[in-house]
């Protein structure tokens, strides 16, 4: 507690839903502003941006659509992320599991025989099996060799990039690309089908919702989900009621990097329908990911919405270079800000400030 | 009178199509930002140089488009009424081509690709003459034998550039060799550095790139090396050790085709066999660190002094044999190519018959590597 005058400042161990929106809600409000700063010095209007803003992303079906598109791979990593966060495990690692599942679907779509109607369930499978593997290393390194997860997750991210750039140079450089570093383009039965007139490759953001609702309710009604809980909430009494941090948290990264690994799929089987290099297969989606589980604090529902926002934010940023003819480096200044400006309220959001009479009152009383 | 009414609106729309299609609002999105100093850069200088030039074309521009968005930013530009669209990375292809069916309306050109389209072009200004002219006076300037080479992606235009440059310093210098490092980056300034220095240290005493920036140069010139600039004008970045390089004129694409669009010669109907592949004739290339500088005046007496016994020319200064090959490029009947045979890959396995020369198509998915290169070389056959 402090004394600022006549102000208390007081911690708030939960904050109320109400308080969490209000503040967010506020701190994007201060970041557009401040944004409008920029735009107004950069000589255009304020109020002329976010109309074109709004109608470019909101307006049409095909900003909608692209918000949406967007979205999907925040979800699939956001969802899993906020698994890993619930148990504690810091899983910096979501986009070389992102790529893991692509490299797995991109294995399956051009170097199995399987029949047609079987390949793209077989892509997701594998990817999600291979995101798996790629997410349970560092669980067990942190289990067996007490390694910590940030430095082992982050690092796994570099070693699957190389990977993938690998292939693409390499073993899997495709025959028909001319020498240049993709692989061949995925058969049409390898082909995720797109919503008409857009660019969403809905299998996927079906997967993506589904596995929001049902990790909520393994959190909420499992007991897997209480064991994670108990884990990342206090290992030392997970332990004293005989729960395995060691299972527990393989298990629960597993989840959360076979989730991970959905978006690689839906990326490449959906979006580019090949491999290509892994900064133009997702573009740090992984590392966004982070700030959408973060935002939505664990909730695997509220991800889904704190993903879409982000969707909004990206869709912005591309209006802002194609419509208003800004510097491609005005989109990171804008996503930087609401960031920045979302982040720091987090401070408003664990401390009270309670208007408190003068001690000299309060003294007064005590006097008589 | 209802005829009549029929009549002058269909008039009136033939007018407006008319000076619809005079007009031209041409869209180019750029794979890297505009102020990278190398391929974004050269396409941009090109767009302003043609936006001024025609008061019938309007143009705007959107830079860093990752790959697979570019479906994305045509939609947008459409949107907005561009009628002609140039994307400008081998990446943008296929994004390129599916816009192109969805929009039959607008005018596609693609850049460094192979797929087309009735209203898709697609143009490249190749450097391989020009490399082949840097490598006569880089293998007359080495002191160690040794010529270090900076290069991007181990991909064909690249490998077809290092091994026209070989075969230039070989053609003067039969036992020099060209020392290869990959970064995998097309903008890497601290992997440029990194790789210059472990070729300095390799021994090499000259240096060539392909990489978007000048640390090459800057490199090299700091332990007094000479260099050959890439892309952009980069004389100003080391007066005293920049030789020569390789310039671009995408405006010369630009403007031709944009032009015949205007006179009605190009339609969204006449593309699917329109491809660009324009070279020192056609202006398109530039040998040269500076515009109008083909050669750095410091450089000149060291390379008319280097005289070397040519098979065919008889005794001749690597200055004179420079512009001797130039002007067989220059002449639109084009009389030489670096790649004129017989050429063995470094492997031994002879590429191009005694007296025949490579086709487009074995040019632009080139793998092998020119003898005298040294280094890994991926995807080598």
């Amino acid at each position: 507690m402090k004394r600022l005058g006549p102000l208390f400042l007081e911690r708030r161990l939960a904050p109320p839903r109400s308080v969490v929106f209000g503040v967010s809600f506020l701190a994007v409000l201060v970041a557009l502003l401040l944004a409008a700063l920029v735009f107004w010095a950069y000589g255009v209007s304020p109020v002329r941006a976010y109309s074109e803003i709004g109608r470019g992303t909101l307006g049409t079906v095909g900003g909608l659509s692209d918000i949406v598109r967007r979205a999907i791979p925040l979800i699939l990593c956001g969802v899993g992320l906020t698994l890993a966060f619930r148990a504690q495990f810091w899983n910096i690692g979501a986009e070389g599991q992102l790529l893991a599942g692509a490299v797995a679907a991109t294995g399956v779509a051009l170097f199995v025989r399987v029949p047609d109607g079987f390949r793209l369930p077989l892509m997701f499978l594998a990817g999600f099996g291979a995101g798996a593997v790629w997410a349970v290393v560092p669980a067990l390194l942190r289990v067996k060799l007490r390694v910590n997860e940030v430095i082992s997750t982050l690092m796994m991210n570099y070693i699957m990039a190389y990977i993938v750039e690998w292939l693409v140079h390499g073993p899997w450089k495709g025959p028909t690309m001319r020498g240049f570093a993709y692989t061949d383009m995925f058969p049409v039965s390898a082909r995720l089908p797109l919503i008409a007139g857009t660019r969403i490759h809905w299998p996927t953001l079906a997967v993506g919702v589904l596995a929001a609702v049902v990790v909520a309710l393994l959190l909420s009604r499992t007991r897997l989900g209480y064991e994670i809980r108990v884990v990342g909430q206090n290992p030392d009494a997970a332990r004293y009621a005989g729960i395995s941090f060691a299972s527990v948290l393989a298990l629960a990264m597993v989840l959360s990097g076979g989730l991970a690994a959905l978006a690689g799929v839906g990326e490449v089987a959906g979006v580019h329908w090949r491999l290509r290099s892994p900064g133009h297969v997702s573009m740090g989606y992984g590392y966004t990911a982070i700030i959408v589980a973060w935002l939505a604090r664990g909730s695997p529902i509220a991800a889904v919405f704190t993903a879409l926002l982000f969707g909004l934010i990206f869709a912005a940023g591309d209006l802002m270079k194609t419509t208003l003819g800004l510097p491609f480096q005005i989109t990171g200044v804008f996503n930087g800000l609401i960031l920045f400006s979302l982040i720091s309220s987090d401070l408003l959001m664990y401390w009270r400030v309670r208007w408190a009479p003068k001690e000299k009152a309060w003294t007064g009383q005590a006097g008589l | 009178m209802r005829k009549l009414a029929i009549f002058v609106m269909a008039l009136a729309l033939v007018g407006v199509l008319g000076l619809g299609a005079q007009r031209i609002k041409a869209g180019f999105i750029y794979v890297g930002p505009i102020g990278d100093y190398g391929w974004t850069h050269a396409h941009d200088v090109a767009r302003r140089i043609v936006d001024g030039k025609y008061d019938w074309l309007e143009t705007v521009y959107i830079e860093s488009v990752p790959e697979g968005e570019v479906e994305t930013y045509i939609d947008q530009l459409v949107r907005q009424g561009c009628n002609v669209i140039f994307t400008t990375s081998f990446g943008f292809m296929d994004g390129t081509l599916a816009a192109a069916e969805r929009y039959p309306n607008v005018i596609f050109a693609h850049a460094s690709g192979f797929k087309r389209a009735p209203n898709m072009a697609t143009y490249m200004a190749d450097f391989y003459q020009v490399y082949y002219l840097n490598g006569l006076m880089a293998g007359a300037l080495t002191k160690t034998g040794k010529i270090g080479y900076v290069g991007a992606f181990p991909i064909p235009e690249l490998k077809r550039h290092i091994s026209a440059f070989t075969i230039g310093v070989r053609e003067v210098n039969p036992t020099a060799t060209v020392h290869v490092r990959w970064i995998y980056e097309w903008y890497n300034p601290a992997a440029a550095k990194e790789a210059t220095e472990a070729l300095i240290a390799e021994g090499c005493d000259v240096f060539a790139f392909t990489e978007d920036s000048p640390t090459v140069v800057q490199v090299a010139a700091e332990r007094k090396f000479p260099s050959f600039a890439h892309y952009s004008p980069m004389y100003a970045f080391a007066p005293d050790y920049v030789v020569s390089g390789q310039l671009v004129h995408w405006e010369e694409i630009y403007d031709d085709f944009l032009l015949k669009i205007h006179q009605g010669v190009y339609t969204t109907k006449n593309l699917a066999h329109v491809d660009y592949w324009w070279l020192l004739a056609q202006g398109a290339a530039e040998l040269g660190a500076e515009m109008g500088m083909p050669i750095n005046p410091k450089y000149v007496a060291p390379l008319k002094g280097y005289v070397v016994n040519h098979p065919q020319f008889g005794r001749i200064s690597v200055y004179d044999l420079v512009f001797l090959r130039y002007n067989q490029f220059a002449d639109p009947g084009i009389t030489f190519d670096p790649f004129e045979g017989p050429i063995y890959d470094r492997k031994g396995v002879l590429r191009v018959p005694a007296g025949m020369w490579m086709s487009y198509e074995s040019l632009i998915t080139m793998e092998w590597a020119a003898a005298g290169i040294v280094g890994p070389w991926p995807g080598e056959p």
